[in-house]
């Protein structure tokens, strides 16, 4: 037997599965409040996979390379995507990473990874049930940001390519900036509901638009 | 001329607009004001003269000032039940249209208070230091006082219904915050702006600019408030600046966090009205962290402390200037000006220029010759020279002034007092720079003899401007703001220069003298009350009587009077106190010193400082992935942490709901009889790979792990390096360098914690590492004597007994979903605890009912999860522990390893004399007699209930339930040497007056061998 047990969670055949966020049924509490002026705009990104890397940058980063094409982002709170922006790796501390790809690859990446590190010492360890995506869009995004975390997301402080651990009203969250106009939330499948009622409420006075 | 309902209204000028009348009401009353009055300018339009009864003497009171200042228009608002709001300053609340207010104090109302008639508190209910000897008296005294106080003080009221606004909170970050929008603010905030900085410039008032809006003063030719204009403009222009008008900065915390109170809609309505058909917040708190901060908070006028000062009438003469410039109110007919300096001169022009009369200024210098001065006698207006209003006439407003000549260094009267007819006295003992919010760090305020006040003390990343730093001339001002502004920006490494300066036409003014308590022909102790705080009514005898009862502090002489208490926070008074005091302890007022300003500046509403963290925002509520199944399924709910857990699941027995009693002991039953099922997913999960992370656990956990094979469970217990039980919890062996850690689930953040602070930094060479999976696996407990034909009908898994044993995990599918199932107990039966990724719980849950049917499988919650493993003796940490228990006080010897080669946490611990001590309160069952009783959790236990009391207790009831199973109530319990007591009997003596009696016994009251779980 492995040293490990690397263990794929999703079932082979169609199982119905139910994201983190969809106890807090996000279309029916904002219908009313849906337009086309809304000034926010909410999007779950449910069932991705997630993987936590724990190691060394330097092997890390040749692993990474070889398996998923991206540089391990060395620098603090970066982010950085593949060419689709489908796949991304965040430094989260000095040697710690989140990947996050699209759901279904992670085991297969994680099993490519390992055979990469070899003996080296590092973990990896599949989160994907434990947290969910929440993406903020629109005009009055960063102001829902401001209502709710106390970093600093000015467009200054905060450019694209960033990301951050911190607290989001009361729960921790990641928050970072894949792309201009577009926020990312990486909240805890456990307070997921808390946020997205949170955000909801943050959201009232611009109106918020909830995408599937 | 007058204006027709507004008889102190002026026909021109002020930057109201006269056509848009408002109706307000005040104390009933209805009145007619413009939009951009304030209440208190409107209040004076109408002739209102007493807006107030004092808080202790009850006094008729008036308007003195015209902003934040102000201690007797304090007004309580609010036209429904809800929408009260106690404390609003009036000079500093916009108008609106239906504004209803109400005076805080004076009943049945302030012309005619009763209270006042009937001697309210004749002066001798509290003589100056009522509250110090109050606070001394026994502290049972205060709450009848402090009920006392509080009614016939009126110091406003909170609603008695919820409030229907909403408030919310901004996180602001910039690199200049600059606190006023006076000409030093928007100087120092265009020059900061204009390199690049992030700038937030905050203002109190509804209109930015200052001063300026009431200046005599022209900038460039054109009156200041154009200036103000064109700068208001720029700024608005650039992405790098937020303006915050109706901002107050509230309080000025460490390290450059200050907190701004915006007041969103309280100009506009009592309850925020709708925006584009949306709710908005009423007031918001930004919480701003700043690099630098620029205080441009101006400085306030001081009045001249003399008998009679509190009659209405009595204003601040840089407030007539307001009313009259800024909106149009002249507030009286016939003016006496008492000052000490040429700035104040500007009331009596501004009055004259009214078309009202100015009976005469009376100034304390002997020969004044500034500019203004000039000004005012070629106007033909009397000055008298020398000399101060020594005394206010009238009763609810001010008929005459009396006029002495006055030696200041000797404190007297000198000559005849000639008393002048007029109903208003403005009086001016120069400025005092607003230093509040730097004194709210901490800093101690600099006395500068120069311009007769404190300025702000150091604060490191915080600068002075303008008035705030004793700068009083407008060109100065501007040149100052704008070059702190530039240094400001600077700092924040945007390189900026000075604004080009508007030329300004400088208007050379003499010097000020130094007056604050203007003498009276008597004794300051038999004179007419000198008032120094109008809100908390402290007199200058008041001060007097403190320093003579030896409370020589000036931080004792507030507290013996009540000076700067409450939302007033010396703004008016604090320095004429000190001056006070100083003179009676012949110091110095740098000698004497200053008292600390404290937050917030004016009142903060209570909905700004809690924002949206309240009702269902509160606190998160952390939900497993099944919650919605235990909601559908009518779950009593318990909160553990921040999760919700299902207490117990009570069903509908003859139309009834049961108990929960009842569903408790249906639960226990069916787990014992059949089969449960528990949602555990909210027990703490952690990842831990690499090649120490067997070596990583012998040293965190008492017992051994050298052995444990892949495929295997073990239970460990951790300890504190106290040697104290913090933790417990099973682990599992899942391959050579990889374990699944579960902990309790209050304790999971704090585990995860701790293996960190361990590995990061005594042993860094290990090689391991921890990751959280709590959220990422969802948990069933699928237990009792059916679990295993249950969970056999929907998994690929061998559940043969003797391949797949007690205390071993197997990995497989379960419903089609990869699962690791693992044989672990805390009932005591035969049990499966199923582990899926979180997304795909609910078909799995649900599967194990669509089959469950026929073995009668019922969901328990966690009280029944608490009989059920009490009944087998297991702990739950926190409950049957509290920090003072040692794994061997609990009887578990067998799970510390001693002989571990490594030493581990706690191990040192565990030899001391005092975790060895035999009488240390140890763990045991209590059986009690009589098997209807279930004993109290935390009931403390006698060996002797004969005894005197105080009683010997000898330990305490930790865990009591009822069994179902054994008919009987039943309880663990901590008893001093209770390891070597068993079949004693023990009493519990309870407050009703009852004693039961128990037996000790050991803690496994089922099963004792086991046998159950092992099948």
């Amino acid at each position: 037997m492995s040293k490990v047990a690397v263990f794929d969670t999703r079932p082979e055949q169609a199982v119905r599965a139910e994201s983190p966020l969809a106890i807090t049924r996000l279309a029916d509490r904002v219908a009313s409040n849906a337009s086309a002026e809304a000034g926010v705009t909410l999007r779950e990104k449910a069932f991705l996979g997630h993987l936590i890397l724990r190691g060394g940058a330097i092997a890390l980063d040749e692993a990474v390379r070889e398996v998923l094409g991206i540089s391990l982002p060395a620098k603090p709170s970066a982010l950085a995507h593949d060419e689709s922006g489908e796949r991304s790796i965040q430094w989260l501390s000095p040697d710690e990473w989140l990947v996050i790809v699209p759901g279904g690859e992670e085991f297969e990446l994680e099993n490519r990874l390992r055979e990469q590190m070899g003996d080296a010492h590092f973990a990896i360890v599949n989160v994907g049930g434990g947290q969910t995506v929440i993406e903020l869009s629109g005009p009055y995004a960063r102001e829902v940001l401001m209502k709710s975390a106390i970093y600093d997301v000015h467009p200054s402080h905060f450019p694209v390519g960033k990301g951050v651990t911190t607290v989001f009203a009361k729960a921790t969250a990641i928050i970072r900036r894949p792309s201009e106009d577009r926020w990312e939330l990486v909240v805890r499948r456990s307070f997921a509901d808390y946020c997205g009622r949170w955000i909801i409420d943050a959201s009232e006075e611009y109106g918020l638009n909830v995408l599937d | 001329m007058k204006h027709d309902k507004q008889p102190n209204r002026l026909l021109e000028g002020g930057r109201i607009d006269r056509d848009r009348p408002l109706t307000f009401s005040f104390n009933g009353q209805s009145y007619t004001g413009f939009a951009g009055d304030t209440l208190a300018s409107a209040l004076l339009a109408n002739g209102v003269d007493i807006v107030n009864r004092s808080f202790k003497y009850s006094r008729p009171r008036g308007i003195v000032a015209a902003g934040a200042e102000e201690p007797n228009a304090v007004v309580q608002l609010g036209s429904s039940e809800a929408a009260q709001v106690p404390n609003v300053r009036a000079t500093q609340q916009a108008l609106y249209d239906g504004l209803s207010a109400r005076s805080t104090n004076g009943w049945p109302n302030v012309q005619r208070d009763l209270m006042g008639t009937i001697g309210k508190l004749s002066g001798g209910f509290m003589p100056p230091g009522f509250y110090y000897k109050t606070f001394m008296a026994p502290a049972s005294m205060w709450m009848t006082y402090e009920k006392y106080i509080r009614k016939s003080a009126g110091l406003g009221r909170s609603p008695t219904e919820s409030d229907p606004d909403i408030y919310d909170h901004l996180h602001q970050h910039c690199d200049v915050l600059v606190i006023g929008a006076g000409p030093a603010g928007l100087a120092a905030a265009l020059s900061a702006a204009r390199g690049g900085a992030r700038v937030i410039l905050c203002d109190e008032q509804e209109t930015m600019g200052g001063s300026l809006l009431d200046s005599r003063e022209m900038l460039d030719g054109q009156p200041a408030a154009q200036w103000a204009d064109s700068a208001l403009d720029e700024l608005a222009s650039l992405d790098n600046v937020t303006l915050l008008p109706r901002t107050t900065a509230n309080g000025y915390h460490d390290h450059n966090f200050v907190t701004l109170h915006e007041r969103r809609t309280e100009h506009l309505a009592d309850v925020a009205p709708l925006a584009n058909g949306r709710r908005q917040v009423r007031s918001r708190l930004h919480r701003v962290r700043a690099g630098q901060v620029v205080l441009a908070t101006g400085a306030h006028e001081r009045p001249l402390v003399y008998a009679g000062n509190d009659v209405p009438g009595n204003l601040l003469a840089g407030a007539v200037s307001t009313y009259i410039r800024r909106y149009g109110v002249a507030p009286g007919n016939k003016l006496v000006l008492s000052t000490s300096n040429d700035h104040a001169y500007r009331a009596a022009l501004d009055w004259s220029e009214a078309g009202r009369e100015v009976v005469a200024i009376v100034d304390a210098r002997a020969n004044p010759d500034g500019e203004l001065v000039t000004q005012a006698q070629a106007l033909g207006i009397r000055v008298i020279t020398g000399s101060a209003v020594v005394e206010a006439k009238g009763a609810n407003r001010v008929t005459g002034a009396r006029v002495a000549k006055i030696d200041i260094d000797g404190f007297k009267v000198v000559g005849k007092a000639e008393e002048l007819t007029c109903d208003t006295i403005a009086s001016s003992g120069g400025y005092s720079p607003v230093i509040h919010l730097a004194s709210h760090t901490g800093a101690r305020p600099t006395w500068r003899d120069d311009i007769l006040g404190f300025v702000p003390g150091k604060v490191t990343g915080m600068t002075a401007t303008g008035g705030a730093n004793g700068v009083y001339a407008l060109a100065e001002v501007i040149a100052d703001g704008s070059q702190v502004g530039a240094q400001a920006a600077s700092a924040s490494g945007h390189q900026t220069a000075p604004i080009d300066l508007p030329s300004v036409a400088a208007i050379r003014e003499g010097a000020a003298v130094a007056l604050y308590q203007v003498p009276h022909e008597k004794t300051t102790l038999r004179a007419p009350k000198q008032f120094v705080d109008l809100q908390n009514d402290v007199t200058a005898a008041g001060i007097e009587v403190a320093t003579r009862e030896g409370f020589e502090s000036i931080e004792h002489v507030k507290r013996y009077t009540a000076m700067g208490f409450g939302t007033d926070q010396g703004k008016l008074g604090n320095i004429n106190g000190m001056a006070i005091a100083a003179r009676c302890l012949k110091r110095s007022i740098p000698e004497v010193g200053t008292t600390v300003f404290r937050p917030n500046y004016t009142p903060v509403t209570f909905g700004a400082i809690v924002g949206r963290h309240c009702r269902e925002l509160f606190d998160p509520e952390r939900y497993t992935s099944l919650h919605e199944w235990h909601i559908k399924h009518g779950a009593e709910f318990e909160d553990v942490g921040q999760w919700k857990r299902p207490w117990y699941f009570p069903q509908t027995v003859n139309g009834k709901p049961e108990t929960m009693h009842e569903a408790v002991a249906r639960e226990c039953r069916a787990v014992r009889e059949k089969v449960g099922i528990l949602d555990a997913t909210t027990l703490g999960k952690i990842d831990i790979q690499g090649k120490d992370a067997r070596e990583f656990l012998g040293r965190v956990y008492t017992n051994k792990w050298e052995k444990l094979a892949v495929g295997r469970v073990r239970y460990g217990l951790m300890c504190k390096d106290d040697g104290m039980l913090m933790d417990d919890g099973t682990t599992s062996c899942l391959g050579e360098n990889h374990f699944l850690m579960t902990t309790t689930t209050g304790g999971a953040a704090g585990v995860m914690e701790w293996l960190e602070l361990w590995h990061q930094t005594e042993w860094p060479e290990l090689e391991v590492y921890f990751t959280s999976v709590t959220d990422h696996w969802a948990t069933m407990t699928v237990t009792g004597p059916e679990a295993r034909n249950l969970l056999a009908e929907i998994t690929d898994i061998d559940l043969d007994r003797d391949t797949f044993k007690f205390m071993d995990w197997r990995e497989g599918k379960v419903a089609g979903v990869p699962a690791r199932v693992f044989r672990i107990s805390f009932t005591g039966e035969l049990a499966y605890e199923i582990n899926v990724q979180a997304n795909y719980a609910m078909p799995v849950w649900e599967a194990l009912f669509e089959h469950g049917d026929k073995y009668g499988l019922t969901p328990y919650g966690t009280e029944t999860m608490h009989v059920l493993r009490a009944e087998k003796g297991m702990i739950i940490v926190g409950q049957d522990t509290d920090g003072s228990v040692t794994p061997e006080d609990l009887g578990m010897h067998w799970a510390i390893g001693y002989d571990k080669p490594f030493s581990w946490i706690g191990k040192r611990a565990l030899t001391r004399p005092d975790t060895r001590r035999e009488n240390r309160k140890q763990l045991v069952g209590l059986r009690p007699k009589d098997p209807k009783v279930v004993l109290q959790e935390g009931a403390q236990i006698v060996f002797d209930p004969d005894q005197a009391i105080p009683m010997a207790m000898m330990g305490h009831v930790t865990s009591s339930y009822y069994s179902p199973i054994l008919d009987s109530g039943f309880a663990l319990a901590v008893v001093k040497g209770g390891h070597k007591r068993m079949g004693d009997t023990v009493y519990l003596p309870m407050a009703d007056g009852q004693t039961h009696a128990a037996e000790i016994v050991g803690p496994i009251f089922y099963d004792p061998k086991g046998a159950r779980q092992n099948v």
